[in-house]
């Protein structure tokens, strides 16, 4: 863990969309930190408000109906929730840039690469039109397009998947960002094109400095490029912590049953049994004790837990770490293999734990 | 609009074997839509024979064209909407739901009812408004004129201002004709030429674009390429010409924009149908030997049906505009007593007898707003895709 | 394939339309009873003369007498050369007729093109980028109004209120006042708005569904994170992407809802614009004042689809140019 302050923090953020149905609270008082030049990962299931509280941080999501019911986000000091939207404009692109899961439709069809490229230079350096090109060319070069002079004026429908993430990367690199959050990048692509382009961004990010905030569902991505995870359910964080601590011994129940949904050498998948609950009436007490082979009676009433300590820097929302509980009854004990990577772990991982 | 149930794999009807290519589909299942459409045509084929005889060969018939074309519209109307829906109530139940949102719409879907109503039985009850100049410019009841206006005042004249009464609850024209008989009167013209246009345009817009989606290559083309002629010639100005050098009349009127205007329909239908013809369940059906007529009617027609009711719904209230536009310019049957006819005699008096021109057209309106109104919650309730709002 | 060959496909097939579209009316004028004749016949009859001598005459003169095949011809070449006859109760040639009639169309159908196509893409757009406020529902509630009131009768409404009740403005449209004049201005404003109030619904509401489907778009979003303002994603990045949807509906709609809406707006304020001088001339039954003046705008629609197909390509880089 670093000294330093860190690059983003949010403290009990709470999102809600007002629908026809009710009131959908997509994030329900989330809190974690993001150190400079680190990469968090934040994972969950489909639904569970990752994607909409990585873009609530710039407040990209739409805002009737969306609302940021409570909470901050504090960045370099500043707290982005009361910041105006000029403001906020000034940031998204130069300080906090964005990739979006889909490639195809996140560029705009009727103009070429290089101008939307460009693009992003310009609004936020004043440089005049053929000096931001050049700039898209070389960003172009750096994120691995082949021939990137001659394609700068090609449009996007003459890029494959991966090429278009490749451009949406560059793009968002353009105005060198100092947090770079990744809405499932790799998840729309193949696996062959998936690794090349975890590799691009870990080499940009040791080029860049920049932090970098990963949301997927995909376990075996986390083990790759995080150094510290926080695991979200229902609107709710369940766990963090560095991924080392998380994968081998996960301190949720929910963070538990996930690595057991993977498939593993000499044991079957456990699949999670129930479904996600309704966001517009999540249940009483802790968001997944309909699920959770351990629920006790208290985890059924009341508000949902608090994070608590389960070790050094590594909490989870759950009620075995209060009073009068014996943890090791949900802890895992250290054994549990890393079931991400099946094949044994790359040690150069291990040092990135302990660095921090 | 709904496929009849076909439960997997079980005894046919003559209760032999239990192999799945033996099963008789269309014995299983409810009203298969075989069966109805048999007895519609079966129906058709006994009115038709009675009464088309009586109304194309002979003069002066109980049934006019249009008339005759408005039962047989009534008469699909009920085989292919209303049938369905009774038959499959939890999708109706759900379909309902979602348009009762739309409060606007529940309030127009009634107002049309009520329309319709009228102006089916209406004139069946009352006599067609007849010339008689003594009654001529009365106001309607409430509203009061100078008593100089009619030519001789039906209710009571106070102050010299002559005042509506009951006998015309909405005054009379010029030639003394009641404006609320003229009302019910014409709302089964628009009523008429709203629906059976409708019908006209669904049906071949239909035929033509499955049929293009489906069979592809040639016929597409040669279908696309004469939708595209149809298109760009405006059926409007094509309607002037015929009206100028023929006689005019409501059958044309509804004959000429219904062949002539289901090129949007067809187009709508099979860019629908192409991409439904993509998806796992046609293949499936390809699969399981189907062939392609039972693939059309059973499979692409009842997932297509819905964005193709939406388009048509909202396709009727340009055709009574349409009607109403022309019997104001004259151009139609003087005999049709129409609103547009109505609003035209109007309007030379319109600073002394103001409600000639005024009373239908906002009947005309109301009508046209509540079927845009309909249209537009039928297309929220219907298309699942439209849910594009959130 | 090229886009000049496109271009030169399109332009052809439109020269295939006008020709089969003008086959279409000879074939209907050849089998049509009267037009014209009856009345013609009538008016000599009147005035004591011989009703058979009258019908040949008038055969002469319309050239009814020749063979088919001659009179096809006839026709098609003097529709080509702009000879489109003589009007005989105007007693001019037609194309002077039209001549002198269509700079009062214009007057104000320009005016109510442009009123229609900017306020109407404009208010469209805003909807769409500024759903569940107050200007949207007004605008939906507008969008409603506009397509459903019938235009005549909105025109009589107009003209009871402000120029027989309120007298503000002249109830019908007088000739003679000038063209940039104030009077002018004054007799031209009610025709202005029944004509430009169904086009704006009309353009709003296409331009608010296209644009739906945009702002919801992918690329919006990364325009957004890329610290555009809302100015720039709406120019940008929503309407930009949607003209191309929206250059469909465009041309050929707003000509078609134009020429059948200035027909009513001229007969109603009786302007004596190519609208009235089309009626006059059915009512009349002045068969090739009707023929030149309906065929008038169904070739501007073509050459509007025409012109619209090639705008078309040239937004939207993704056509191919092969294939339709």
């Amino acid at each position: 863990m670093s000294d330093t302050a860190p690059l983003l923090s949010v403290r009990d953020l709470r999102v809600q969309f007002n629908t026809d149905e009710g009131v959908v609270r997509a994030v329900d008082g989330i809190s974690f930190d993001v150190a400079p030049g680190e990469t968090v990962c934040v994972v969950g299931e489909s639904g569970s408000g990752k994607t909409v509280a990585c873009e609530s941080i710039t407040k990209l999501i739409p805002m009737p109906p969306g609302e940021i019911a409570g909470g901050e986000v504090r960045f370099d000091g500043d707290d982005l929730t009361d910041a105006s939207e000029k403001q906020l404009q000034s940031i998204r692109g130069d300080r906090i840039a964005h990739i979006f899961q889909d490639p195809q439709g996140a560029l705009n069809p009727v103009y070429p690469v290089g101008a939307q490229i460009a693009e992003a230079v310009r609004l936020h350096s004043d440089v005049s039109k053929a000096a931001a090109r050049d700039r898209a060319i070389d960003l172009l070069d750096r994120v691995g397009i082949p021939e990137a002079t001659n394609r700068v004026d090609d449009y996007p429908h003459e890029f494959s998947g991966g090429m278009k993430q490749r451009v949406v990367i560059a793009m968002a690199l353009a105005a060198d960002p100092d947090l770079l959050i990744a809405d499932e990048p790799t998840t729309a692509l193949d696996v062959t094109i998936q690794s090349q382009i975890l590799n691009l961004l870990r080499d940009l990010q040791d080029e860049f400095g920049m932090s970098i905030i990963f949301v997927t569902h995909n376990l075996g991505v986390v083990a790759e490029v995080a150094d510290r995870v926080v695991v979200m359910y229902a609107g709710k964080v369940m766990e963090t912590g560095s991924v080392h601590d998380v994968f081998e011994r996960p301190s949720h129940p929910y963070t538990k049953s996930l690595l057991e949904c993977l498939p593993g050498i000499g044991r079957s998948m456990e699949p999670i049994g129930g479904s996600l609950p309704d966001l517009t009436a999540p249940p009483e007490g802790c968001r997944f004790h309909p699920r959770c082979p351990h629920a006790t009676a208290d985890c059924r009433s009341g508000s949902h837990p608090e994070l608590l300590e389960a070790a050094s820097d590594h909490r989870a929302a759950c009620v075995y770490y209060g009073p009068g509980y014996d943890v090791s009854a949900i802890r895992g004990d250290g054994e549990a293999e890393t079931r991400a990577t099946d094949g044994g772990r790359d040690d150069s991982h291990d040092s990135h734990g302990d660095s921090r | 609009m709904m496929a009849a149930d076909t439960p997997s794999g079980s005894t046919t009807a003559a209760g032999s074997t239990d192999r799945f290519e033996d099963v008789d589909w269309d014995d299983l299942g409810g009203l298969g839509l075989p069966l109805r459409t048999g007895l519609l045509v079966a129906v058709s084929a006994i009115y038709a024979l009675v009464v088309t005889t009586d109304v194309f060969l002979t003069e002066g018939s109980v049934l006019s064209g249009t008339d005759w074309l408005f039962v047989l519209t009534l008469l699909v109307g009920a085989f292919f909407v209303a049938w369905p829906l009774a038959e499959n109530r939890r999708l109706t139940a759900y379909y309902w739901r979602r348009f009762k949102k739309n409060r606007a719409a529940v309030v127009s879907a009634i107002y049309l009812l009520v329309v319709f109503t009228v102006g089916t039985v209406g004139p069946w009850l009352i006599a067609k408004p007849e010339l008689n100049v003594i009654a001529a410019y009365q106001p309607p009841v409430f509203v009061s004129v100078d008593s100089s206006v009619p030519s001789a005042c039906a209710g009571a004249v106070a102050d010299g201002m002559c005042h509506g009464t009951w006998k015309y609850p909405l005054g009379t024209t010029s030639e003394g004709k009641g404006i609320a008989k003229l009302v019910v009167f014409g709302m089964r013209v628009s009523m008429q030429v709203g629906l059976i246009t409708m019908l006209i345009v669904i049906s071949i817009g239909t035929v033509v674009g499955t049929s293009a989606a489906y069979f592809g290559d040639l016929v597409d083309e040669v279908l696309m390429r004469y939708v595209d002629i149809q298109q760009t010639f405006p059926t409007f100005f094509l309607f002037l010409i015929v009206t100028y050098l023929f006689k005019p009349s409501l059958f044309l009127l509804i004959t000429i924009f219904g062949f002539l205007g289901w090129g949007g329909i067809a187009r709508l239908v099979r860019s629908e149908a192409l991409q439904r013809r993509e998806e796992e369940y046609i293949r499936a059906a390809e699969n399981a030997g189907a062939s392609d007529g039972w693939i059309i009617r059973k499979h692409l027609m009842p997932n297509v049906s819905n964005t193709v009711i939406t388009a048509a719904t909202l396709l009727i209230p340009s055709f009574i505009l349409f009607e109403a536009t022309f019997a104001f310019l004259g151009l139609t049957d003087p005999a049709t007593p129409s609103w547009g006819q109505v609003i035209a005699s109007g309007r030379g008096d319109l600073d002394s007898a103001w409600w000639i021109a005024t009373i239908p057209g906002v009947f005309l309106f109301c009508t046209v707003l509540a079927f845009n109104f309909v249209g537009d919650a039928l297309r929220d309730a219907l298309d699942p895709r439209s849910e594009g709002d959130a | 394939m090229s886009m000049l060959w496109y271009v030169s496909r399109r332009v052809a097939w439109a020269v295939i339309a006008t020709y089969l579209i003008l086959s279409l009316t000879f074939g209907l004028l050849v089998v049509a009873p009267g037009d014209g004749q009856t009345a013609f016949a009538f008016k000599a009859a009147t005035q004591g003369g011989n009703v058979d001598d009258a019908k040949e005459t008038f055969d002469e003169i319309t050239g009814r007498d020749e063979p088919m095949l001659t009179r096809y011809k006839n026709y098609m070449v003097n529709m080509a050369t702009l000879e489109w006859g003589w009007s005989y109760t105007r007693n001019q040639p037609v194309l002077t007729a039209i001549s002198e009639a269509y700079p009062y169309s214009l007057m104000y159908a320009l005016p109510a093109t442009l009123i229609s196509i900017v306020l109407g893409y404009a208010i469209g757009l805003y909807s769409a980028t500024h759903q569940y406020t107050l200007t949207d529902y007004f605008g939906t509630f507008t969008a409603f109004f506009g397509i459903s009131i019938p235009n005549f009768w909105f025109g009589i409404m107009l003209i009871l209120v402000f120029a027989v009740d309120l007298g503000w403005l002249p109830s019908y449209y007088q000739t003679g006042k000038g063209v940039w004049t104030l009077a002018n201005a004054k007799q031209l404003i009610l025709p202005i708005i029944v004509l430009s109030t169904g086009a704006i619904a009309g353009n709003m509401r296409y331009s608010r569904a296209e644009a739906l489907e945009y702002v919801h778009a992918d690329f919006v979003k990364t325009a957004r994170a890329k610290g555009a303002d809302d100015w720039r994603v709406l120019v940008r990045h929503i309407f930009r992407p949607a003209l191309v949807p929206l250059m469909t509906i465009l041309v050929a709609d707003i000509l078609g809802l134009l020429f059948a809406g200035a027909y009513i707006t001229e007969v109603v304020f009786q302007i004596p614009g190519l609208g009235l001088l089309s009626y006059k001339a059915i009512v009349q039954q002045d068969t090739a004042l009707v023929m030149a003046t309906t065929l008038i705008p169904v070739f501007i629609a073509i050459v509007g689809n025409l012109l619209q197909d090639i705008a078309y390509t040239v937004l939207d880089p993704r056509i191919d140019y092969g294939g339709r």
